[in-house]
């Protein structure tokens, strides 16, 4: 569908501010969409062949940040895009929002999530929509049309919005680590085995590092922390462009809103975060879990950790604007990964 | 109580763009309407709009009277363009395509019935002596064979003793030499319904008729059917998109369709020559319906006659 100008920003605009309103609730949804009279954005005389198709490519484009890989805090605020498009359109009878058969079991784990985490308000805007036949059930996501286009269109998302891309995490899992650790140590036990020396393998023989597994961990989650001080770095240095005003309104809010966080649920996307545990018998260095991005709505992570330490924690925007000037001129360059003397 | 959150208090005409909109959408819409306000004199939709929103609309909603032509919960419904054959020069970057609706359950061969086409209704033959007998055989009646093409499998259309399988041709060919082609296979076209076949969607695919007038198919949507579509079967496979053709009119009036075209008429300016009935009687017969002059003259069906 042809891209109407403007919009894409738009949308951005209002679920950036809902991401950095730091919960998922509707009132604040909706004051936010208030604010900005957003249900004007169908208005100026557009004629009816016309408004069908731009609104068309409204519902799509919103449709597209209901679907992973956007975070959870996103995916409720395009929800509720969704429901303020849809109530707010012209056209009559009104045009649908088009799921593919895909994503629908996605769709349908997210109404799942949404329940267990009691998020109440989010779940009853969906049956809402759906009580409404407010949905195409289509095969694929988007309508073709045959236009050859004069540029093509990028699909680029929106770097905050995203969950980091746990590449790194979805290769060096849990299950990857504890393999190599087994192989590592049937490795040795076979080095000993032939070796003169039993309880030891030959000088020989060291061919590896020995604790090249427990290195391997380390890095990937050197790597995953980084990860998360550059995404919090970015926000930050938007956040110092604010105004007093919008602080303080946040600082209320935020206490409302960690009083909720705090009663409900815990994060679920642990999935995202692929915590790297030593296996069985290098329990005593279990590592932590450090807590998600800052933008969680369902508030703190519980960490698992034997050790109750934590690393200090990135800035936060609970700890005010100070923190984050801080943070600008602090350079976060990629860790360096040290060359460690080999073993024997 | 949701809903109130969202609409605005006051009375508000949805023409008109607030002015301190802070979105950035209305900013842009607004410099566009300006434009529009100043450099055309009158805004309304021209008669191809209408159309092409009529057509869009016209079966939203409706429902049939007779309740056994109800269609049921879960039937999906395709989204087929088809294209017309290649005509004109100025069509060769977008080529022009009507949009058809077509229900799972229908026989492919309702799709092939509502498909128009002007070369079906071709006349063959020279009827320049005796005008008055031309209309008498269109082509659809003559020429019955027809298939479809999809994945690999050609549906032919065998409803009546005259059609023939105008596919076998082309699985010969692919079989006299190892081309490629696996397995092509010819089946009945009556046979079958949309629900039977495995289709990809945004892939070219053909419909052929005539013998060599041949319409390329591409599926664009296939979706369950919803409370608020057409709900009466019988107005299936239905039509919702047509592109508008200029229809070429008599050289002499500029105001009636052509349905004469002549070749190498000493009467006649340019060649070919189009001319509405009535001019081309009076021009070539005289009162006794003489032949006056030499020439050669076909019936004509304009491209653009289903507008």
């Amino acid at each position: 569908m042809s891209a109407v100008p403007g919009l894409k920003e738009d949308c951005e605009e209002l679920l950036g501010a809902f991401q950095q309103a730091d919960t998922v609730r509707f009132e604040r949804f909706a004051e936010l969409w208030r604010e900005r009279r957003f249900h004007t954005i169908f208005y100026g005389r557009i004629r009816a062949l016309e408004r069908n198709k731009l609104t068309k490519a409204t519902l799509e484009l919103a449709q597209k940040y209901f679907l992973p890989p956007y975070s959870f805090q996103i995916r409720v605020g395009a929800l509720y895009l969704l429901y303020g498009l849809y109530n707010a359109q012209l056209c009559q009878p009104k045009q649908k929002i088009r799921i593919a058969l895909k994503d629908w079991l996605e769709i349908q784990k997210f109404q799942q999530d949404l329940l267990c985490s009691q998020h109440y308000d989010a779940a009853y805007i969906f049956s809402r929509l759906r009580l409404a036949r407010a949905f195409h059930f289509t095969a694929m996501p988007k309508l073709l049309t045959y236009r050859t286009k004069k540029k093509i269109e990028e699909n680029y998302f929106k770097e905050e919005f995203k969950d980091p891309s746990n590449r790194i995490n979805s290769l060096i899992t849990n299950d990857v680590l504890e393999e190599l650790m087994n192989i590592h140590g049937h490795y040795q036990k076979m080095k000993c085995v032939i070796s003169a020396n039993k309880s030891q393998p030959d000088k020989a023989l060291s061919l590896i590092k020995d604790d090249f597994v427990v290195n391997l961990k380390d890095i990937t989650l050197e790597h995953q922390e980084w990860q998360q001080n550059r995404m919090k770095l970015f926000q930050n240095t938007e956040v110092t462009d604010e105004t007093e005003n919008k602080k303080k309104e946040e600082a209320l809010l935020e206490s409302e809103g960690s009083e909720r966080a705090n009663a409900l649920a815990r994060i679920k996307y642990r999935s995202y975060y692929a915590v790297a545990e030593a296996s069985k018998s290098r329990r005593h260095r279990q590592v932590q879990l450090e807590s998600s991005e800052a933008r969680s709505s369902c508030g703190k992570s519980p960490s698992q950790s034997k050790k109750t330490s934590r690393r200090p924690q990135p800035a936060r925007r609970r700890d005010g604007m100070q923190v984050a000037k801080e943070t600008v001129t602090r350079h976060i360059g990629m860790p360096i990964i040290t060359e460690e003397n080999s073993d024997e | 109580s949701i809903d109130m959150l969202m609409s605005s208090e006051k009375e508000e005409d949805p023409d008109v763009i607030p002015e301190d909109s802070s979105l950035l959408t209305l900013r842009i819409r607004k410099k566009g309407l300006e434009r529009r306000e100043e450099t055309i004199i009158v805004d309304r939709a021209c008669r191809q709009e209408t159309l092409a929103y009529e057509m869009e609309s016209h079966a939203i909603g409706k429902r049939p009277d007779n309740l056994t032509d109800l269609i049921e919960e879960g039937e999906l419904l395709l989204t087929l363009n088809i294209f017309y054959p290649v005509i004109f020069q100025k069509h060769k970057d977008h080529k022009p395509y009507q949009t058809v609706l077509v229900l799972g359950s229908q026989k492919l061969t309702e799709l092939r019935d509502s498909i128009s086409c002007v070369s079906d209704l071709q006349i063959g033959g020279e009827f320049s002596s005796q005008p008055d007998q031309a209309p008498e055989h269109i082509s659809k009646d003559l020429y019955k064979s027809a298939f479809f093409y999809f994945e690999g499998i050609f549906y032919n259309d065998k409803r009546y003793p005259e059609c023939r399988d105008l596919s076998r041709t082309i699985i010969e060919w692919s079989e006299s030499h190892d081309r490629g082609y696996e397995n092509l296979q010819s089946v009945k076209m009556e046979d079958y319904v949309f629900n039977d076949l495995s289709l990809k969607i945004g892939f070219p695919y053909l419909y052929c008729h005539q013998g060599n007038c041949e319409h390329i198919i591409i599926i664009t949507d296939i979706r369950l059917i919803h409370h608020d579509d057409c709900l009466d079967r019988n107005l299936y496979p239905l039509l919702i998109k047509k592109h508008w053709l200029c229809t070429r009119k008599c050289f002499v009036c500029k105001m009636y369709t052509a349905r004469w075209v002549t070749n190498r008429d000493s009467l006649a300016p340019v060649d070919p020559c189009f001319f509405c009935d009535v001019c081309f009687r009076m021009l070539h017969y005289d009162a006794e319906g003489k032949k006056l002059g030499e020439f050669l003259a076909y019936p004509y069906v304009d491209p653009g006659i289903f507008n």
